[in-house]
């Protein structure tokens, strides 16, 4: 009970820090570090707390694996976003009630996070998506910025209103407002009828949350608003969608039309959002593709039912693009430095092919040798994925043209990262052993999607690999054309809504 | 559509295009970006015709606001003296009351000439080829890279004729139009300018528009024929950009029919006379009023006291850079010990080097850009090791980067960022690396590093009675997350640090050869003189010396006096924080100075060159007495020992047009923000690796940023043009300005503007074009009506 009230503790604290500031502009000032720093801490020491005294269940508030692993998070990156706008927009005029929406915007996701109840989660959710519009109206004199907003309310009013149905269908089908009691419930393994349509009103919250393609317009043109901004963004508020899903995870697995459905929009969304990354000139549009993809990523992850991953997923990706944005003006030394490398040794076919027959080997071999064989197909197919990202620096290592050194310096990075995603995934399959489902046994659909990904995304791994050896050809221009403008999804939307505000 | 205009001939076009090209001034990219006057290509203007000029190509004004002369007049700050002052300089259809009266009013705001795309409404054509410029001048962020090996034309066409954007945009069939064009941008330009009914007479000032309203990406195809006739050689980019523009606009109208008669009517405009408007020349006066407010103000600086120090021999000689930001630790360092003499030299300190890092393909150009290198060099020590790393960094940079990889980067690698985020919030691990010493590579022959030396020492007009320490300090600025880093450098050594240049010079000056052949020139050096060579960083306000490039024998001999030249730059470095910590905001104290520099999330981590109103080339003593807020550019010139004036020539038309390009970008920057600046940085994000883009997408911005001029409550720059104050005799200035006709037009025009020291050491004259001088304190009584 008590941490269940120290968890609660920790969004109060921000509530009242983003209203003071929207109050009393003048008053807390000075003290945004500190007590964004105590939020921080709290939330720090709850999280250190459930893992000495174990998970308290119900309560005030859900204290669970997601929420233990999510509060720190998310309180941790308010604290480092509070901190850069304190001092980035320390003398703009927006500056103070910037940061006042951005804690209150903290504290809604904490308490999504946290709610024991549906009708909390809802309103929670519902305010998150007025501080974010808020945000996005940061320069409300921007056509862009307005452009943007707009397409933030039809996803956001898309999402609230379908999670409102998810969570009445929820209700009503389990008969009880407790999020726990739904989940317990599912987990021993009710499926009330009302289970069908609110699991499907739930993955259309999620997906429209995440700012999967073709919706993601809203988040490839957030930076029409401050740095900080794009940074909580990309890696707290567009991560609600997920959460949500796994905080209902037990829901999910027992239907697994939905898991299949979100695998492919997942999937689909991930390959979109990369080749449109890798055609962006401009660093916070490029960062904003990668996030499309990412989330895209974690559906994939999600429908695969692999749960456990998808938080990591949720951990490493936020922690990752928080960073990247605020030191987004890193970019110009970044591409000075990559030119002054000289030359890139671009690897041919051939060794291209060595390369991905290198790396699946290794894999297979570890696979073989450390009795994987029995995991999931899932997992595994999930690790081909990941194996297929590490093929290509191997590639870039082997290529013809590099001398050795750089080559054996490039196979270290290749086995050091296998390594680290070897651990990580492992520490987080044992952590969540007992608290998020493991995959159900795969299905004539689980297999499908399975096939689809792997042959997909070893078509993409392949083709970037072998560029910019095809990309002169004229279909590929073209191709190129199409990509960079974001296959034009932003552009028929804003159309459509231009539309219909006339 | 009707051919009321004949096509204009190849011959014609070409002229067109040259002279529209020669409006744009170029930008450099962010890697090394420097100060460039915003008018540059129009120079040959007066202020109020440029304005007339940018009014109708850019709809921007060229002076500050009303309000901004206003608040100065209400204070006390410019008389009515001073506006009758600016009357006489020559505009007779004006009176100070007509003057005085329009300050209270509100400038009309300008509209600038129409265009297709803006009657069209939508901006199309500047979106669309900002999209694809972004692309084709990207210089290595994006992976899957726009192929640029072709011309611009060529390249855009590929683009053009697969983008559907501008059909989702209402404009169908429009890619089969672009399909459809000429296949050279010269005859595009000539088949667009047919289209468009365009008279011969308005054609260069609607090309001037066109490529206006592509914003940075005009300056950034400026910059590669900058570099290009830099190098001898051309570059077709600009001319190309124009050719697309246009192209753009006949295919348009094509689509549009419907906006004929609008741009029918619109064409008459391009025609009618760019005669300066009344508000214009009533801007024009202020201007010069305020101008010669600052003048009156900056007169008090020159004091006739006794020259400072005395003419026994100094213990420390420390040369900086002309930089305003040198002022301020050069008074510092002065106040240490009447045996501290400082010097103003550009900081590249004569050395026109083309420097190699460690590991890097490629030289960094550390010098004025309006040069070219003349010497190679590179750091010490094997560079393989460090390539090596260079490039094992890049295939992790492309690993993170690439589609599916991605993946596997942010499962594998992203918890490792929390230590990161940490460690920047809480200001930990900016740790400044000293770089490796340079060499030059090829080495210089002896009587050449002679030659040089000699020419140096005596362009820094120190020839004599060296001192035991001569410290030779470029600048820089370490500064954390900044897309404008090298904003902050030195402009003289083409947006790099000075330090490259401070250590090679001070390595000649330290050969026993390089002194004999020095005092067969007539210039001793005694034996116990050491050069030494430093770092003063302006953002944390610290001088650095590089005392490990001394050899063993120099360091041994000097230790005691170089131990008291570090602490005297100890010292100066610590009063120079505690006067910059009361403008800088959010530094609370001195200490804080040196912290926020390297704040990742600071947008002012130093003011740079905000401020800078004069331009004093003459013996230290003179200004000795002042404190001049580093304001001011200091170039040391003793007229006396300039045989032939040759120094002054020098002066005059390198580090004087250098400095016009510095204060005028700020000028630019702050009375046409949206044309010449940059906007906020909040929203920066930064393209190509070159440049920023406002927010998602536009044009690229170039010029500073509302951060570098502006606190959040008020401009910290002024915008006004440098005050040049040289102490020579007016017959040498005039000479030197009649052999350099462009150098005269920027004072006879009055970009910059021209004074003179007298003997007694004030003062005494000032420039009024034409190669004549009226005294300085001519009194203007202000008559109150029209003459």
């Amino acid at each position: 009970m008590l941490l269940s009230l120290t968890a609660l503790l920790v969004p109060l604290v921000l509530a009242a820090l983003g209203l003071a500031l929207l109050l009393r502009p003048d008053m807390l000032r000075s003290h945004i570090r500190r007590v964004a720093a105590t939020a921080a801490g709290l939330a720090l020491a709850v999280t250190l707390g459930t893992a000495l005294i174990g998970l308290p269940g119900g309560g005030v508030a859900r204290l669970d694996l997601v929420s233990a692993v999510m509060l720190p998070l998310v309180a941790g990156l308010g604290w480092v976003v509070l901190s850069f706008s304190s001092v980035s927009l320390r003398d703009e005029p927006e500056g103070v009630p910037f940061m006042g929406w951005i804690a209150l915007a903290l504290a809604s996701v904490m308490i999504i996070v946290l709610a024991a109840n549906v009708v909390v989660l809802w309103l929670a959710w519902l305010g998150l998506a007025g501080c974010v519009y808020r945000l996005f109206l940061t320069y409300p004199d921007r056509p862009m910025a307005r452009a943007a907003a707009r397409k933030y309310l039809l996803s956001a009013g898309i999402a609230t209103l379908a999670l409102g149905l998810a969570l009445t269908g929820f209700a009503t089908g389990y008969g009880t407002l407790s999020i726990v009691e739904i989940t317990t419930a599912a987990e021993a393994g009710a499926a009330p009828a009302t289970l069908g349509w609110s699991l499907a009103a739930l993955v259309l919250a999620a997906v429209t949350a995440s700012a999967l393609f073709p919706l993601s317009g809203w988040l490839t043109e957030a930076m029409e608003a401050p740095t900080p901004f794009s940074a909580l963004l990309h890696a707290g508020i567009v991560n609600a969608g997920g959460v949500l899903l796994l905080i209902f995870a037990d829901l999910l697995v027992l239907a697994p039309g939905s898991l299949a459905v979100l695998a492919l929009i997942g999937g689909g969304s991930a390959l979109i959002g990369a080749l449109v990354m890798l055609t962006q000139p401009a660093i916070k549009t490029a960062l904003a593709w990668s996030t499309v993809s990412q989330m895209g990523f974690l559906m994939l992850q999600i429908g695969l039912a692999l749960f456990p991953l998808a938080l990591l997923h949720i951990v490493a990706h936020a922690l990752y693009k928080a960073h990247a944005l605020l030191n987004s003006g890193t970019a110009v030394t970044a591409v000075t430095e990559a030119r002054g490398a000289g030359p890139v040794a671009l690897p041919d076919a051939k060794v291209v092919a060595r390369a991905f027959a290198l790396a699946l080997a290794i894999y297979g071999l570890g696979v073989v040798l450390f009795g994987a064989l029995d995991k999931a197909p899932q997992a595994l197919a999930l690790g081909v994925i990941l194996i297929l990202g590490i093929a290509y620096l191997i590639a870039q290592g082997m290529a013809g043209g590099a001398p050795k050194a750089l080559a054996m310096r490039l196979a270290g990075f290749s086995a050091a990262a296998t390594a680290a995603y070897l651990a990580l995934q492992a520490a987080a399959q044992a952590l969540a052993v007992s608290h998020l489902p493991a995959p159900p046994a795969a299905t004539a659909a689980t297999w499908a999607v399975i096939a689809l990904a792997l042959v997909s995304f070893t078509l993409v791994a392949v083709a970037q690999t072998l560029l910019p050896r095809w990309s002169d050809h004229s279909k590929a221009r073209a191709l190129r054309v199409h990509l960079s403008n974001g296959l034009y999804a932003t552009a028929i939307l804003d159309r459509v809504l231009r539309r219909s505000a006339a | 559509m009707t051919h009321a205009v004949p096509a204009l001939s190849a011959e014609q076009t070409a002229t067109l295009t040259d002279t529209a090209i020669r409006a744009i001034p170029p930008a450099f990219p962010l890697a090394a970006t420097v100060a460039v006057n915003p008018f540059l290509g129009q120079t040959d203007k007066t202020l109020p015709e440029t304005a007339a000029l940018l009014s109708r190509v850019a709809g921007c004004a060229a002076t500050a606001p009303r309000s901004w002369f206003a608040a100065r007049i209400a204070r006390g700050e410019i008389t009515a003296e001073d506006v009758a002052a600016a009357l006489a300089g020559g505009e007779a259809s004006l009176s100070v009351t007509d003057v005085l009266a329009a300050v209270g009013q509100v400038r009309p705001v300008p509209s600038p000439l129409p265009t297709v795309s803006a009657l069209e409404g939508q901006a199309l054509a500047e979106a669309r080829i900002g999209a694809w410029a972004s692309g084709y001048f990207d210089q290595g962020q994006a992976l899957w890279a726009a192929q640029s090996e072709e011309g611009a034309y060529a390249n855009w066409r590929r683009y053009a004729i697969h983008d559907l954007q501008p059909e989702f945009a209402g404009v169908p069939g429009i890619r089969a139009s672009f399909a459809a064009l000429p296949e050279t941008s010269e005859d595009a330009l000539i088949w667009a300018l047919a289209q468009l009914e365009i008279p011969a007479e308005a054609a260069s000032l609607f090309a001037h528009r066109l490529l206006m309203s592509l914003g940075g990406w005009a300056q950034a195809a400026r910059y590669r024929l900058w570099q290009a006739e830099l190098a001898g050689e051309t570059d077709t980019s600009l001319a190309e950009l124009l050719a697309i523009r246009a192209a753009w606009e006949a295919v348009l109208l094509a689509h549009k029919p419907a906006l004929l008669p609008a741009w029918r009517s619109a064409l008459a405009s391009y025609s009618a006379p760019q005669t300066p408007s009344w508000d214009d020349l009533i801007d024009g006066i202020l201007q010069e009023a305020a101008e010669r407010a600052v003048q009156r103000r900056l007169a008090g600086a020159f004091c006739p006291a006794a020259p400072r120090g005395s003419a026994a021999r100094p213990v420390l000689q420390a040369a900086f850079c002309i930089d305003v930001r040198s002022e301020v630790m050069r008074r510092a360092l002065e106040s240490q010990s009447p045996e501290v003499e400082t010097l103003g030299f550009a900081g590249f300190f004569g050395l026109t080097v083309a420097h190699t890092p460690a590991g890097m393909c490629g030289a960094e150009a550390r010098l004025p850009v309006l040069l070219s290198p003349g010497l190679e060099s590179r750091a010490e020590g094997d560079h393989g090791a460090a390539r090596i790393a260079g490039r094992a960094r890049r295939a992790w940079g492309r690993f993170r980067q690439a589609a599916v990889s991605s993946f596997a980067f942010v499962e594998a690698t992203g918890p490792l960022y929390a230590g990161k985020l940490v460690r920047e919030t809480l200001g930990l691990g900016h740790d400044v690396v000293s770089s490796a010493k340079p060499v030059l590579d090829p080495p210089l022959p002896l009587e050449a590093q002679v030659e040089a030396a000699a020419t140096i020492l005596g362009a820094m007009s120190l020839r004599e009675n060296f001192a035991q320490v001569v410290l030779i300090a470029g600048h820089g600025a370490h500064v954390a997350n900044n897309a404008h880093a090298s904003a902050l450098q030195c402009g003289a050594c083409g947006g790099y640090g000075g330090d490259v240049n401070a250590r090679l010079l001070a390595g000649v000056l330290n050969q026993a050869e390089v002194r004999e052949g020095l005092a067969a020139k007539g210039i001793v050096v005694p034996v116990d003189t050491v050069f030494v060579a430093a770092l003063h960083d302006t953002a944390q306000d610290s001088i650095s010396l590089f005392l490990d490039d001394l050899d063993e024998v120099q360091h041994a001999g000097a230790a005691k006096v170089l131990t008291q030249v570090a602490s005297w730059c100890a010292a100066a470095g610590s009063l120079a924080r505690a006067e910059r910590a009361v403008s800088l905001p959010g530094a609370a104290s001195e200490a804080e100075v040196a912290k926020r520099a390297l704040d990742w999330a600071e947008t002012r981590p130093e003011w740079g060159l905000a401020g800078c109103k004069a331009f004093v080339v003459a013996p230290r003593d003179k200004t000795a007495m002042a404190q001049l807020d580093g304001r001011v550019f200091l170039h040391s010139y003793d007229w006396r020992q300039d045989e032939g004036f040759g120094v002054l020539e020098l002066i005059l038309t390198a580090p004087v047009v250098v400095t016009s390009w510095i204060s005028l970008q700020y000028y630019g920057s702050v009375v046409a923000p949206e044309v010449f600046g940059s906007g906020t940085k909040q929203v920066h994000n930064v393209t190509g690796g070159m440049g920023v883009l406002d927010g998602a997408t536009g044009a690229l911005r170039v010029g500073l940023s509302q951060q570098s001029v502006h606190d959040g409550t008020e401009f910290v720059h002024e915008p006004l043009r440098l005050s040049v104050v040289v102490d020579a005799p007016v017959a040498a200035i005039s000479e030197i300005l009649g052999r350099h006709p462009t150098v005269q037009a920027l004072f006879d025009n009055g970009w910059l503007k021209l004074l003179r020291l007298g003997e007694a050491g004030t003062i005494a004259d000032r420039y009024v074009g034409g190669l004549t001088w009226e005294p300085f304190a001519q009194v203007h009584k202000p008559a109150l009506a029209a003459r």
